[in-house]
């Protein structure tokens, strides 16, 4: 009998989550879970062209409202459980001080990494926020983009940037970068994550429990056991 | 001038060339049949090629001591060298292929300007052509100024008079003969063919698989019949 | 589909720093070649290997390498801080570098053929002529190479301009500082910007198709000895 494989396109800053509640679905009898993890914008782009995505996970509205006006998800199935923060994050071993956004744009930080500011919702989100506080300008000419959250958070760990910006989950998992400055829910831009059905599943009935699951209390335990605030 | 191959070894590919020789005439000519490591000579006397032993001492000067570890690179040895295929410079004009080495033979003081040897070989209409335009003839005649105007003191040459048909051989034998007249400069002529070391050499030095078989004038070596090969190359 | 535009300054950025870095890569490149056609030396097939490998890896692969020796606490990094003040990773710098390191087996691969192509007994008659290494080398062996070695840079050129993967590792893509015709395209279109997407291909085809074909034509046309 061939094997049934439910494939979940999900943003890169849900991995460590997703695949431990994936590990303990397939262990309770569930499908097998294939996961593609990349920035939401990149993912949306693959399932208009065609990609075969049974799930879409997304780390922003935006992305989801676009597929949704492509007609390429399933009415009824969109869902938005998860929400996040923002944080900065600096190398462990850096020497710089930095306690809030305005020291971002003085002289100490060069280089600071956001995920692509116009289309990747990490990215989407810092500079909405940075935009918001006034600082967006002075720190434009020092931005470093990059693919995705954990693209950002790599760029800070391998110290070739001076700071960077990711999702609170994302510094969590990292023994290489210290948190310099959490961006409070309040003041930032809301953060949310959009789950649902994509039109024309090949395998729509696994997916639909596979969705169903990730609202459970089982899998929002691990959510927030990660970091991941939980709307409800 | 003398040419002294004292010890001489050089090992080719089936055999070592083995040689131990002064040469003093005008033309002396190499003779033997093809691999039998003439060519080989001519490049050792060049500086081409390293001897394993021995010692080449041109005009007293020496220019190779295997022993001693001494080996006087080419473009201090002031030779003539005209392969078997010419090697002129494709991407310059005769003129500039001529003019190649001609620094050297201002620098020494060249005794022959260029105005006699373009005369001698006939090569002033050809100045400004392109090599690859030129007929077989005109290319060695080309090659041989080249070398003449660089004011070497001792003048190789490898089968200058091969692949031309006979007209040609003619003409270019005139040339030499010319040369020879002209220029008071030894040459070591290399060839497999009898007639042209009677017209040109003072000696000849008949090389058998890399041993030297016989020497003397050509006329009483090539009259004895010289065993090997080269023996027939005398008959037919 | 967004509207059809060609992105002037990043193909003018792109052409400059490739040129730069074929200028860059030339005297090395055209060196190795020559000893690799001329001499034989223990560990020549090594080298050979090395300067093969660009082509071979998977280009990220070379870029990551490059990365960890460029970044700020790779020795590379490093030394260009201490010695020069600056950074390299997220510069054109690295552009420039990425460029040099993926096109160094085009340029050396073609130019040694070109070398080997030279009659060596054309050589050794300018050194009994009384020509010095350095003569024989600029009067000989590089005009007969000639073709051949504007061939290899002529593919070098093309090769850097299309150098998409170790360039996006170590340089990033950063609009107006290290953005090149691919790492644009790239970025279009993931952003949904076809139209400019398109717009990018267009100008690299055509530059590609120019380059390769000058390229042919010359080796087709080379001096024979």
């Amino acid at each position: 009998m061939k094997e049934i494989l439910v494939l979940v396109f999900a943003a890169a800053s849900l991995t460590d989550a997703l695949k431990e509640i994936a590990a303990s679905w397939e262990i309770a009898g569930g499908e097998r879970i294939v996961f593609n993890f990349a920035a939401s914008s990149l993912l949306a782009r693959q399932i208009r062209e065609g990609a075969p995505a049974d799930v879409f996970l997304s780390a922003d509205e935006a992305q989801m409202d676009g597929l949704e006006r492509a007609g390429l998800v399933v009415p009824g199935t969109r869902r938005s459980v998860l929400s996040n923060t923002l944080v900065a994050v600096v190398p462990k071993d850096s020497a710089l001080r930095i306690a809030s956004a305005r020291d971002l744009a003085g002289p100490g930080v060069e280089r600071l990494a956001l995920a692509e500011p116009t289309s990747v919702p990490a990215g989407v989100y810092s500079k909405k926020f940075f935009e918001r506080v006034g600082i967006w300008d002075a720190l434009a000419p020092k931005v470093v983009p990059t693919e995705n959250a954990r693209a950002t958070l790599a760029a800070v760990e391998s110290g070739n940037v001076d700071a960077g910006i990711v999702y609170r989950t994302d510094a969590a998992i990292s023994k290489h970068v210290r948190i310099a400055f959490e961006i409070p829910a309040a003041m930032g831009p809301a953060i949310s994550y959009p789950f649902a059905l994509v039109k024309g599943a090949p395998r729509e009935t696994e997916a639909r429990r596979f969705l169903a699951y990730l609202g459970s209390p089982a899998a929002r335990a691990v959510f927030v056991r990660y970091g991941f605030l939980v709307k409800d | 001038m003398t040419l002294s191959l004292e010890g001489l070894r050089l090992p080719l590919t089936s055999f070592a060339l083995e040689l131990d020789a002064t040469l003093s005439a005008h033309v002396t000519a190499v003779f033997g049949p093809s691999g039998a490591g003439k060519t080989s000579l001519l490049e050792a006397v060049a500086g081409l090629r390293r001897p394993e032993t021995g010692r080449i001492v041109l005009s007293g000067r020496v220019l190779d001591d295997a022993a001693a570890g001494i080996h006087v690179p080419p473009r201090e040895r002031a030779v003539g060298y005209v392969t078997q295929d010419d090697s002129l410079f494709p991407h310059l004009s005769v003129a500039g292929n001529l003019r190649y080495g001609a620094g050297r033979g201002v620098a020494r003081k060249a005794p022959f300007g260029e105005d006699r040897i373009v005369d001698t070989l006939g090569l002033a209409s050809l100045l400004d052509r392109s090599p690859a335009t030129l007929s077989g003839g005109e290319r060695r005649r080309v090659a041989l100024g080249r070398a003449l105007l660089s004011a070497p003191e001792i003048l190789l040459l490898d089968e200058p008079l091969s692949g031309l048909d006979r007209p040609l051989k003619e003409r270019v034998l005139e040339h030499l003969l010319k040369v020879k007249a002209a220029f008071p400069l030894p040459i070591l002529y290399v060839t497999h063919e009898a007639a042209e070391v009677a017209a040109l050499a003072d000696e000849v030095v008949v090389l058998d698989a890399g041993h030297l078989a016989a020497r003397g004038a050509p006329i009483d070596v090539l009259r004895d019949g010289t065993p090997g090969p080269a023996g027939r190359s005398i008959a037919g | 589909m967004s509207e059809f535009a060609v992105d002037l300054p990043v193909v003018w950025f792109t052409l400059r720093v490739a040129a730069l870095a074929v200028l860059l890569l030339a005297p090395f490149g055209l060196a190795l070649a020559l000893l690799l056609a001329r001499r034989r030396f223990p560990g020549k097939a090594l080298l050979e290997t090395l300067v093969s490998l660009p082509l071979v890896l998977p280009p990220v692969a070379t870029g990551l390498l490059l990365l960890k020796f460029l970044g700020r606490r790779g020795p590379g990094g490093r030394a260009a801080r201490t010695l020069f003040g600056m950074d390299v990773v997220f510069t054109w710098k690295a552009v420039v570098v990425a460029m040099m390191v993926m096109s160094l087996p085009l340029l050396v691969r073609t130019a040694r053929v070109a070398f080997e192509e030279v009659n060596p007994r054309l050589e050794a008659v300018a050194r009994t002529l009384g020509a010095s290494e350095a003569r024989v080398l600029s009067t000989v062996t590089f005009p007969l190479a000639s073709r051949g070695i504007a061939a290899g840079l002529l593919l070098a050129f093309a090769r850097a301009l299309g150098e998409f993967g170790a360039t996006i590792l170590v340089a990033g893509n950063i609009p107006g500082r290290t953005t090149t015709i691919a790492t644009a395209i790239y970025n279009d279109v993931q952003t949904g910007l076809d139209g400019r997407a398109y717009g990018l291909l267009a100008v690299s085809a055509a530059l590609a198709f120019g380059a390769i074909f000058l390229s042919e034509v010359w080796l087709k046309r080379r001096t024979n000895a």
